[in-house]
């Protein structure tokens, strides 16, 4: 190995800021479309969703229809038969994990993500 | 009568390489002391010293300095067999792959900043995979690869440009390490 620069350095260098350029550029991990929105109704039956395509879905329950809607990789309660709401100003939910639930008529909806069960292992 | 002991034979290779690598694990320990953004994250400037046996030596050479000072270096860091040891051990061997085929392209080949951002692109790369797969298997791990690869490249840059340093001076005194100070023969 020569103690200096040479032509390759210059081609190893080239291709070690493309690949980081592309790194920043693809800016990879997980998004919306590897999600599920996981839809539960009062009668037990459940419905998945999957967050990637735009949707609205009616689910009906004891009060009546309560709407949901899918959009841009998150969902909401768009209305719901309820007196007071809660489960529609609880707003988007597009995190894993994130919930929402209209109690009175039975209707709970959560974002749950593909793949691996667990987050972390530790020893 | 006990039978005789083994005798074993210490060829220069060796003294060579015990030596380099134990200078790898005096600057390993001496890094591990700095502060760090993100815990285990370190400019590897113990690595100089398998670029130098690299050069001088050849592959090999690098390959033994590089194995051993993750090994001892982990004895002495109390971390040998922790999750920490898995992964910088999958980082060496990684490096030490990229280090054998950036030794294949034509001509004179890389110096030592090329082989060496190679080396820490590879080194970061093989850590990552590895700690995917066994330790952290979520999605969102991805999101800092391009922070880390960016550091990679960073601390690649300098630990060449450390060694390439190195070379020069060694060069200009006509001397190789560990050969002892009568031999002052060329590679």
């Amino acid at each position: 190995m020569p103690a200096a620069w040479t032509a390759a350095d210059g081609l190893l260098l080239a291709l070690g800021l493309a690949l980081v350029g592309a790194l920043w550029a693809v800016e990879p991990g997980d998004r919306g479309p590897a999600s599920l929105a996981l839809v539960r109704a009062a009668d037990g039956r459940t419905l998945e969703l999957p967050l990637d395509r735009d949707a609205r879905v009616e689910v009906s329950g004891p009060l009546g229809a309560s709407l949901l809607e899918i959009r841009h990789g998150r969902v909401r309660f768009l209305d719901s038969p309820c007196p007071q709401k809660r489960c529609v100003r609880a707003g988007w939910l597009d995190r894993p994990g994130e919930a929402a639930a209209c109690l009175p008529n039975g209707v709970t909806v959560e974002v749950v993500a593909l793949g691996r069960r667990y987050d972390a292992i530790n020893f | 009568m006990p039978a005789a002991a083994p005798v074993l034979d210490v060829t220069r290779e060796d003294r060579r390489v015990a030596a380099l690598a134990a200078l790898g694990v005096v600057i390993h320990l001496a890094e591990a002391g700095l502060p760090s953004p993100l815990p285990g994250l370190k400019p590897g400037l113990a690595n100089v010293v398998v670029l130098a046996a690299l050069a001088l030596h050849g592959w090999r050479a690098a390959a033994w300095v590089s194995l051993l000072r993750v090994l001892a270096g982990s004895l002495l860091a109390g971390t040998f067999l922790t999750p920490t040891f898995v992964l910088s051990l999958s980082g060496a061997l990684a490096a030490l792959a990229a280090l054998g085929l950036v030794g294949l392209l034509p001509g004179r080949g890389p110096g030592p900043v090329g082989a060496a951002v190679a080396a820490s692109l590879a080194h970061m790369g093989g850590q990552f995979a590895v700690a995917y797969a066994l330790f952290l298997p979520h999605p969102a791990l991805l999101h800092l690869l391009p922070v880390l690869m960016s550091f990679a490249l960073a601390a690649g840059v300098l630990t060449g440009l450390v060694a390439l340093a190195a070379l020069r001076g060694l060069e200009r005194r006509g001397l190789h390490p560990l050969r002892g100070p009568l031999e002052a023969d060329r590679v």
